[in-house]
């Protein structure tokens, strides 16, 4: 099935987007949870979501990290030399990325432990976070543009203030709100829940808009061989179970919105690699023929079922 | 051609001003693996103490929860942080060597990884549930954490010897030949022991924190300064490190390079100072550690991990990968062809700065793409200050039998005219760009340039050392 065949680039293809998209389930909940608890800290509302999603986010960011490893690593094998000149060309603009992180990993600690300097910190963590957010998404822009290297790298520009970012960041902004809505209503009261059951609409909304009128004023649509027609379905489909969620708190909508927001991240994740599917560096002799797949194999089987051993103890906890 | 296509991988070339390449990736490595192994060695330190309180030590178990929060936030997140600053620093040091290393061991830092995020989850669901949980939910969880992180250590140990002993991998033995290589076991057991003794050093500041009576804070120091015992086999190790060392890396840590001698002193100065006062101190005369001492003897681990990781790092050269890597990022292979084509040739990248002759703007490419690795202009390990007093023709003799002049320089790999054109831009730098003329026809005659390229033949393409 496209894009993947029996080839090893395609094993490290369906790695990269397995993780990518574990990745940004837990960075969507951080950056757009912060920026929630940052509103209902401003509006010194208590709202119960809010209060959960602070407590949970220093955990969602070092998850974000740890799975964001995944992705880091098969993107290298992938596309080697446009990832590695992309970094060098921002250069130490790049590298704040994680001072920036770190910062907002404490400012989330901050945010948690002390009411007096909740607004501060998630302020803080906000701007950290949206920081990251647009640095990757300008990296990945010059990673394609392979015909202005020298020139930036002439200028000395570190940033790559092009349009194109505009609406990619956009679209992000959407899927973000939508994962966060998704995840943390597993976990919400029937009010909370219809809150975020209308977040997640508004993310669904934001996303779909952005990437309409992407497709129409630069008239290039690429169907991606049928799942960009997947990612549509399962953003309606996500949708609707957000709208019988929003009524029937209860119901099952919830779970048709998380199974259709599974289903569209997977696609998204593939439609937003299309693109640069043609860039893949596929002739790198010494990554084809090294040994250690299987050790890899077996110890992700026990790493699943150890990380799933603790997920189940740490549930039978009393309080 | 694209820089994507050319044969040879051309990245853009990043100036840190006066730091040296190589103390930027020095201060984030030593920060990130000192705290990497005070998160695997407090890890450790826990599940002992952890099961200590099981079998009624009280105090032991009040330690692991107030002593689990501050590893969390201090290692998981400044460590796991630093670990992908590394990535980014690396790939700005030396984009190509972390591309080969990515190449050969993909699968097995994948693997790494694995158990790094069993490390995160376990140790964050130690953090969050820890004081709800049973003792034997507890006891294991901690276990699980102490080994993965271990086990992440393991598997990255592997990928950091292999690029000083590359060994049978050399000869195409294969991910596993070069996975298990000479300095594997003495670097994973000298870091296992350095991992233990951060862990009891950290726990005893910690336990000078607690508000307990002196007597039963004493007797829970003994128990975390058992933790430190690992490192009276130090030197043992080190000597087993030193003994799989290629011979002239050795000679460089042995007097043959001072700087490096000299790190190499104050590591084990550093570690024999800790030693001492563990085993003598703590251990046969059980004495009573205070906090300001606990800090002190941190402090200097911390100086000893940063003397030993410069250590390992300066036994590398002239390679980021011994004998597959140059630290310029040139293969051995690949330098008889530059010597041919020139070393910018296919440098698919326009200079930053304008310089007033042709020739010097081909010196600052030679120097952008043969030096600026492990050079600074007039910085750190500053060319101008390394070459000042030499006469223009020791300079043109010295670049191009550069591997002869020092045994840890690579061969240059460029020509004649490369050589001159870096002579004439040094002198330039030297002179603060106040003497053009030395870059006149006269400085680049006929006979000079065929004198040096007698030179760069007689010095040949082939690295003063052996590869193994």
């Amino acid at each position: 099935m496209w894009p993947f065949d029996g080839s090893l680039a395609s094993l490290w293809l369906v790695l990269y987007l397995a993780s990518f998209a574990l990745h940004a389930v837990f960075v969507g909940y951080v950056a757009a949870g912060t920026v929630y608890a940052l509103v209902a800290a401003i509006r010194r509302s208590a709202d119960p979501v809010a209060a959960q999603v602070r407590d949970w986010l220093p955990f969602m960011l070092g998850a974000g990290i740890t799975a964001g490893v995944g992705p880091l690593l098969f993107i290298q094998l992938l596309y080697q030399r446009r990832f590695y000149t992309a970094n060098l060309l921002m250069g130490p603009r790049w590298g704040a990325v994680v001072p920036a992180l770190i910062i907002g990993f404490y400012a989330l600690y901050l945010a948690k432990a002390s009411e007096r300097w909740r607004r501060l910190a998630l302020g803080t963590g906000a701007l950290c976070f949206g920081f990251v957010a647009w640095s990757w998404t300008e990296l990945h822009q010059v990673m394609l543009e392979d015909r202005t290297w020298r020139a930036m790298y002439a200028s000395g520009a570190r940033f790559h203030l092009e349009l194109a970012v505009v609406p990619r960041l956009a679209i992000w902004l959407g899927a973000m709100l939508a994962l966060f809505a998704t995840v943390a209503a597993w976990s919400a009261a029937p009010a909370g829940r219809r809150r975020l059951s209308g977040l997640g609409l508004a993310g669904l909304i934001i996303s779909g808009l952005t990437a309409a009128g992407t497709i129409v004023v630069s008239r290039d649509f690429d169907p991606a061989h049928g799942w960009t027609y997947v990612l549509a379905l399962a953003a309606i489909a996500a949708a609707v179970g957000w709208g019988f969620a929003a009524r029937r708190p209860d119901g099952r909508g919830l779970s048709l919105a998380t199974a259709a927001t599974a289903a569209a991240l997977v696609a998204g994740a593939v439609v937003r690699e299309a693109p640069r599917l043609a860039l893949i560096e596929r002739s790198r002799a010494t990554a084809d023929h090294t040994g250690g797949l299987v050790v890899f194999a077996v110890t992700l089987v026990i790493g699943v079922a150890t990380i799933a051993w603790i997920v189940r103890t740490v549930r039978r906890a009393p309080g | 051609m694209s820089p994507v296509d050319s044969p040879i991988p051309y990245y853009p070339v990043n100036d840190f001003g006066p730091l040296m390449k190589g103390l930027v990736i020095g201060g984030v490595g030593i920060v990130h693996v000192f705290l990497a192994q005070f998160a695997i060695g407090g890890g450790m330190l826990m599940w002992y103490l952890e099961r200590r309180g099981q079998r009624g030590h009280q105090d032991a178990r009040t330690f692991v929860d107030g002593y689990f929060r501050i590893l969390v936030l201090v290692s998981f997140v400044v460590g796991a942080l630093t670990g992908v600053a590394m990535w980014f620093t690396t790939i700005q040091v030396g984009a190509r060597t972390i591309g080969l290393m990515i190449d050969e061991f993909h699968w097995l830092w994948a693997t790494e990884w694995v158990w790094f995020a069993v490390e995160i989850t376990a140790g964050y669901a130690f953090y969050r549930y820890g004081p709800r949980l049973g003792g034997r939910a507890r006891l294991r969880l901690l276990a699980v954490y102490a080994l993965a992180s271990w086990l992440s250590l393991f598997w990255i140990n592997g990928i950091l010897s292999w690029q000083l002993t590359p060994g049978r991998w050399l000869d195409g033995g294969g991910v596993w030949a070069g996975f298990f290589n000479a300095s594997f076991w003495p670097s994973l057991i000298f870091r296992t022991a350095v991992s233990t003794t951060l862990g009891a050093l950290a726990g005893c500041i910690v336990i000078n924190t607690m508000d307990l009576p002196r007597d039963r804070k004493a007797a829970l120091l003994r128990h975390a300064a058992r933790f430190a015992a690992p490192i009276a086999v130090m030197p043992v190790i080190a000597l087993w490190f030193f003994a799989v060392l290629p011979a002239d890396s050795r000679s460089w840590l042995l007097g043959g390079s001072m700087p490096m001698t000299m790190f190499v002193g104050v590591a084990a100065g550093a570690s024999l100072l800790i030693g001492g006062y563990v085993i003598v101190g703590l251990l046969l005369k059980r004495l009573y550690i205070n906090g300001a001492t606990a800090t002190l003897l941190l402090a200097l681990a911390f100086g000893a991990t940063a003397a030993g990781e410069f250590v390992r790092e300066g036994a590398r050269k002239p390679y980021t990968v011994r004998g597959a890597l140059y630290s310029t990022s040139i293969r051995p292979e690949e330098v008889a062809a530059l010597r041919e084509l020139g070393a910018t040739a296919g440098d698919p990248y326009p200079l930053t700065t304008t310089y007033p002759t042709e020739q010097l703007a081909r010196g600052a490419k030679v120097e952008r793409a043969l030096c600026d690795a492990c050079h600074t202009m007039h910085g750190a390990n500053a060319l101008v200050e390394l070459t000042r007093t030499w006469t223009d023709d020791q300079l043109r003799l010295n670049l191009a039998k550069l591997q002869h002049t020092k045994g840890f320089m690579p061969p240059f790999a460029g020509n004649a005219e490369d050589v001159e054109a870096l002579v004439q831009l040094l002198r330039y730098e030297r002179d603060d760009g106040a003497a053009p003329p030395a870059m006149s026809a006269a400085a680049a005659t006929p006979e000079t340039l065929a004198q040096i390229a007698r030179w760069l033949d007689e010095a040949g393409t082939q690295p003063a050392g052996a590869v193994k």
